[in-house]
């Protein structure tokens, strides 16, 4: 039963930052019909914004402010500067294809995860960076925490996971309560439709890169302050994070939120119970399964092509 | 949810022909202005059939062992060929199919694996290459059509994502095949190392005389490219081809002509994963080894710049490609004939910009100005600002224009690099008189970072070229060197 | 179709003049019967420079350079270090492509690396040919030096300065039985080369002495090791982590005290790096004894860090710097022997074997076993995390 909890806790985890990945995924799908393959990489240089502010900060060990405001810092810093990149990269790489054939912008987002994996790594060198969180107040984030049961929930998994949640019910509320959220649903339901109404639509689509982009920076920072990270995690964790999308049906938001923890379950009770050797293989077969009887995914609309 | 293409219906009189999009067409009209010795050079070319084209090449290529004894050479050649024959494999599927396949290299390992079971140590089998040949096209080509499978019920950006978890799955087996049910089939992390070469009728293809690559490879591979090539010619040119064409352009109205849309498509799978599968059986028996990483993203990248730099769709095209990347990814290597390549790409840059016009001439004046003044008042500072290694020619030369410091301040590197990087966005958005005061800025700041930052460490700078190549081509012309005007994905 | 062909033609232009220049080098290279020791040597240190073990190849990198720029002189040589780059993500065609060049090069008389064990299985057949010897810093599977099962995968021309697995595995399992005294041990491998021999070897050991044994293989792009951490048994007395990241190595233990769990963590030596590893209580086992604490090393530490500014000690690169010094060390041998012309890289190759080196950087005099291409009397030194930190040794 304790193992059953700690799992849990570990899918949670583990979930919640795949769903703000698979979030950024679904945004831009739902807009642009775009796969951003750059968005994992997008993730991997906000870990990297998160580690650059936390040293200038003065590092975990001796912080010049409290843990709280720590944390929001670094996180809003990695929020930002993802969003501009996130903008750069759809001004620069995206936005000039917008009428070209499919394969297009397609091939420019490999060419930009391939470039910006790169770049990092001469920058910035192939070195794992770790926030090294233990060492605020002698592990007070590892060791202080709720009970379940013989189970303890830490302190940083509640921020993580309190975190990513919280940001998931802003971005609902954003996109089903506001004009601009809604000038991003009529966009994605119809683009021509949209614009003929008289929506800007390179406002809103700069505006999803943003809401996207950011949500990445966010995720990097909720996954970096428990993981060490390196410049190459982005090819994973953005394999994790679009597998999340498709499950939870690419294009959906209440879709992605769902595939991430799915996949964050999957994941770990596969590892705990069934086999830690094969366990990408059952992610990967849940994945396929759903690509094959269910395309459109849990909670995608089916799709169907006018001519 | 309405299609993405836009316009199919609703196309004006004078607009594009049928079948065409306004994009494409805008692009070939623009194209169609202008003229010059240049056109007419091309259309003189464009009169040589394609078979002296062929036979030209090949010819070429086999007198590379006698311009260079070195082995390194030989075997650059030979990967280069390889990559040659990869490439018009995928062309099978992303150019003519208009399938977009991101699990291809996948069948190149599933080839390189099967041949390595059937002639190694593993379980002892040593099959001779006539028997082990037709077996692993037979092996590649029975998975491509699997994988296919799938593909009748997907298509598009759902297709990519299938055949990319399709590589994961490849890595995944072959990264912990050493225990399926208890036997150690695929050698797990560790690979195979005890691959035999090819060899039939008691004669084995040696791979290297006293360490120097042997050329029996090189023509063996060179042979297999020219048949591959010369079949899918008539493969292309047949009905086949045709009905794979129209599924490209558009699997609707294919379907509606009546074509067997998924049998094409399976059969365009088929087609690229035996061609593949065969590349692996030769890169397999060459290198005596296979490890599961080999066959993985960094490769599958590779692959498509060849494909889409050359231009997706066009057989030459494809072959140039690969022609271009695979040696160019070599001397990237060395920051010697890295520099040189950087020079010789910015003045090409220039005059594809320019032309030989006023503003060239401006252009590259204010440059070497800008440069050697900079140069002076960085001197003038701190001697230590210019005293960076001045070895060899070039770099002599270089050194009066150029600031090479001899050490680097650690926010260097990074400042510039986003710097030059974000000057060189900001060109692309202003137009006139502005852009050409930017671009002698933008030119000595590239200069300065090539030297000092991307030189010091070649080997992700190598990957960051192939990243902008990628990024740059599908912007400025997205149908490649050589490539047909549409390659639509739908 | 023009732009196209201007492209094409400024590339073509481009391969030209590449083409030119090597084959003006190569001439050059190729007039002369052997190679002036006044002449510049090329050292090319074949290693991972990219992909997801470049860390290991860069840290190599900067020791073996520093080797080069501070004892060169001292040889009587000029040393051109030249970086190859091995990729673990692209198989045997690099380190191949590679030893094709170096073979092709006249002023290759010898090779660092290279440093994975699968590039040396790719290319030693070919440097062995070509009469090169190569001299990897890290390289440490088995039977790259030693005969497994009827198989020997290495050449004579193969060296290592580091012991093998075989003596790793090994000495790290009985420390864990005989002075830990173990009832149950976890073993965690990362479906890579490095980790699968290692763990292999500790679990064949304690199986042996009756110690129950649990093995986790995780896939080796495994960021997140939560699930494994929950799956370590609370009575598990060690998990055996045998990573080439120590930071994973510390995110590890410390998700071990989380989640309240006795459990010990065990590094081999991947994970010896006392800045990035440093959960007090962990173990860590390494060919050498930390040689920020070998008082002859200070002034070379010293001397690292400055040209490294910002970088901190590994265990990887010490025995790069090794390995430079007894490649150039054979060398100069081979040159004094040879009247300042090395006429063959064999003599190089011979004179290797030679080399004996005092002051080795690694503690104590470096000598070769007469056995193997393997180092004399090579053993692993076990420490312990203590509290502030430092790893102190304990066996």
């Amino acid at each position: 039963m304790d193992t059953f909890i700690q799992l849990t806790v570990d899918a949670l985890t583990l979930g919640s930052v795949y769903a703000l990945i698979a979030l950024g995924y679904t945004l831009v799908y739902g807009v642009l019909k775009l796969l951003n393959f750059a968005h994992g990489d997008v993730f991997m240089v906000g870990t990297f914004i998160g580690f650059g502010v936390l040293q200038l900060l003065g590092g975990a060990a001796s912080p010049n402010v409290p843990v709280w405001a720590l944390i929001t810092i670094i996180t809003l810093a990695a929020m930002g500067g993802c969003a501009i990149l996130g903008v750069v990269i759809e001004r620069f790489a995206y936005r000039p294809l917008r009428d070209a054939p499919r394969i297009a912008p397609l091939i420019s987002a490999l060419g930009v995860s391939f470039f910006l994996a790169n770049s990092m790594q001469l920058l910035f060198g192939a070195t794992p960076r770790t926030y090294n969180t233990f060492e605020i107040g002698n592990g007070e984030l590892y060791f202080k925490g709720f009970d379940i049961g013989n189970v303890r929930v830490p302190l940083l998994r509640i921020i993580t996971i309190g975190a990513a949640f919280a940001l998931m019910v802003a971005l609902y509320i954003l996109v089903n309560k506001t004009r601009t959220g809604k000038a991003m649903r009529a966009t994605s339901y119809d683009r021509e439709a949209a614009e003929m109404m008289g929506i800007d639509i390179n406002r809103v689509i700069r505006f999803t890169f943003i809401l996207g982009s950011a949500l990445a920076g966010a995720a990097g920072v909720m996954f970096a302050l428990r993981v060490p990270t390196t410049v190459a995690i982005g090819f994973v964790a953005g394999l994790k994070g679009f597998t999340a999308a498709v499950i939870g049906g690419i294009g959906s938001i209440p879709g992605a939120m769902a595939g991430g923890l799915i996949l964050g379950f999957a994941e770990s009770y596969t590892q705990g119970y069934v086999s830690t050797k094969w366990s990408d293989l059952v992610v990967f077969s849940i994945l396929v399964a759903f690509m094959i009887f269910r395309p459109q995914g849990l909670l995608g609309r089916a799709d169907i092509r006018k001519v | 949810m309405t299609d993405s293409t836009p316009h199919s219906s609703d196309t004006p009189a004078s607009g594009p022909a049928v079948g065409q999009d306004e994009w494409v067409a805008r692009h070939a009209e623009r194209r169609l202005m202008r003229g010059g010795p240049l056109a007419a050079m091309e259309e003189r070319l464009r009169a040589i059939p394609w078979w002296a084209w062929l036979t030209l090449f090949v010819g070429v290529m086999c007198l590379l062992p006698a311009l260079s004894s070195s082995g390194y050479v030989r075997r650059v050649g030979f990967d280069t060929v390889l990559y040659m024959m990869l490439a018009l494999g995928l062309n099978v599927v992303v150019g003519w199919g208009g399938l977009l396949d991101l699990g291809y290299v996948a069948f190149y390992g599933l080839g390189a694996y099967s041949y390595a079971l059937l002639d190694s140590n593993q379980f002892h089998l040593h099959l001779p290459a006539y028997a082990a040949i037709p077996a692993v096209v037979a092996i590649g080509a029975i998975a491509g059509f699997l994988l296919g499978l799938p593909s009748r019920r997907l298509h598009g950006d759902y297709l990519a994502i299938v055949t990319l978890f399709f590589l994961q799955l490849f890595q995944t087996i072959a990264t912990n095949g050493d225990s399926i049910f208890g036997h150690n089939v695929t050698g797990g992390a560790f690979g195979i190392f005890t691959v035999t070469p090819l060899h039939a009728f008691g004669h084995t293809l040696v791979v290297q005389h006293s360490g120097v690559f042997a050329v029996s490879y090189y023509y063996l591979a060179l042979a297999f490219f020219a048949v591959i090539y010369v079949a899918l010619r008539f493969v292309n040119l047949s009905r086949t081809g045709r009905a794979w064409r129209s599924l490209r352009e558009d699997p609707l109205a294919a379907e509606a002509m009546g074509m067997p849309v998924n049998t094409l498509k399976l059969m365009s799978f088929a087609f690229g994963a035996a061609i593949a599968a065969l590349t692996g059986t030769l890169f397999a028996s060459l290198s005596a080894s296979v490890l599961p990483l080999t066959f993985y993203f960094v490769l599958l990248i590779t692959v498509y710049t060849m494909v889409i730099l050359g231009g997706s769709g066009s057989q030459r095209g494809v072959v140039l490609g690969a022609l271009v990347i695979g040696p160019l990814l070599e001397l990237l290597r060395d920051p010697n004939k890295s520099r040189v390549i950087f020079y010789i790409a910015l003045v090409a840059g220039l005059l594809f910009a320019f032309r030989l016009s006023r503003r060239l001439g401006l252009v590259a004046v204010a440059t070497l100005a800008l440069g050697f003044v900079c140069r002076a008042i960085a001197g003038a500072i701190h001697h230590s600002w210019v005293a960076g290694s001045a070895k060899g020619g070039f770099q002599h030369v270089l050194s009066y224009w150029l600031i090479i410091p001899r050490h680097l301040a650690g926010w260097i590197p990074p400042v510039t690099y986003i710097g030059v990087i974000g000057v060189a966005l900001a060109l692309t958005l202003v137009r006139g008189r502005l852009r050409l005061a930017l671009l002698p800025p933008t030119l000595y700041l590239a200069a300065f970072v090539w030297d000092n930052v991307m030189l010091t460490q070649p080997d992700p700078a190598r990957y960051i070229v192939l990243g902008l190549i990628l990024i740059a081509l599908m912007i400025i012309r997205p149908n490649g060197l050589l490539g047909e005007r549409r390659v639509e994905i739908v | 179709m023009k732009k196209g062909i201007s492209l094409f033609l400024a590339l073509a232009a481009t391969a030209v003049v590449a083409a030119s220049a090597q084959a003006n080098h190569r001439t050059a290279a190729s007039a002369s019967a052997g190679v002036s020791c006044k002449s510049t040597f090329t050292l090319p240190f074949v290693t991972p420079l990219t992909g997801g073990a470049a860390f290991l190849g860069q840290e190599q990198m900067s020791w073996a350079s520093y080797a080069v720029k501070t004892l060169a002189k001292s040889y009587g040589l000029k040393i051109k270090l030249v970086g190859g780059d091995t990729p673990v993500e692209q198989g045997a065609t690099p380190a191949q492509d590679l030893a094709q060049k170096y073979v092709g090069d006249k002023s290759v008389v010898a090779i660092l690396g290279p440093s994975t064990s699968g590039a040396v299985a790719a290319s030693t057949q070919t440097y062995f040919a070509a009469g090169i010897a190569h001299l990897s810093p890290s390289a440490t599977r088995t039977d790259l030096t030693k005969t497994v099962g009827g198989v020997k995968e290495g050449t004579p021309a193969f060296f290592r300065d580091v012991p093998g697995d075989y003596i790793q595995g090994p000495s790290d399992a009985n420390f864990m039985i005989k002075n830990l005294k173990v009832k149950k041990v976890v073993i965690m491998d990362f479906q890579e080369p490095y980790s699968l021999g290692l763990a292999s070897a500790v679990e064949t050991t304690l199986k042996a002495a009756g110690v129950s044994t649990i093995r986790l293989s995780a896939p080796n792009t495994t960021t997140d090791y939560s699930a494994y951490v929950t799956k370590v048994p609370s009575d598990a007395d060690i998990v055996f982590f045998p990573t080439q990241k120590p930071a994973d190595a510390q995110t590890f233990a410390q998700q071990l005290l989380e989640q309240g769990k006795k459990a010990k963590v065990f590094g081999g030596d991947g994970s010896n790096d006392s800045t990035a590893f440093k959960v007090p209580g962990s173990y860590v086992s390494n060919f050498a004894p930390d040689i920020t604490g070998i008082p002859a090393d200070k002034a070379l530490v010293a001397g690292w860090q400055k040209a490294n500014p910002g970088k901190t000690v590994g265990s990887f690169g010490p025995p790069a710097y090794g390995a430079a010094q007894i490649l150039m060390s054979a060398i100069h041998l081979a040159c004094k022997a040879d009247h300042g012309v090395i006429k063959s890289r064999r003599d190089v190759l011979r004179k290797v074997k030679q080399v004996s080196i005092k002051n080795w950087i690694l503690g104590g005099t470096f000598k070769w076993s007469t056995k193997s291409n393997d180092p004399l009397n090579a053993k692993f030194y076990i420490f312990q995390i203590q509290q502030n930190g430092s790893y102190k040794l304990v066996g």
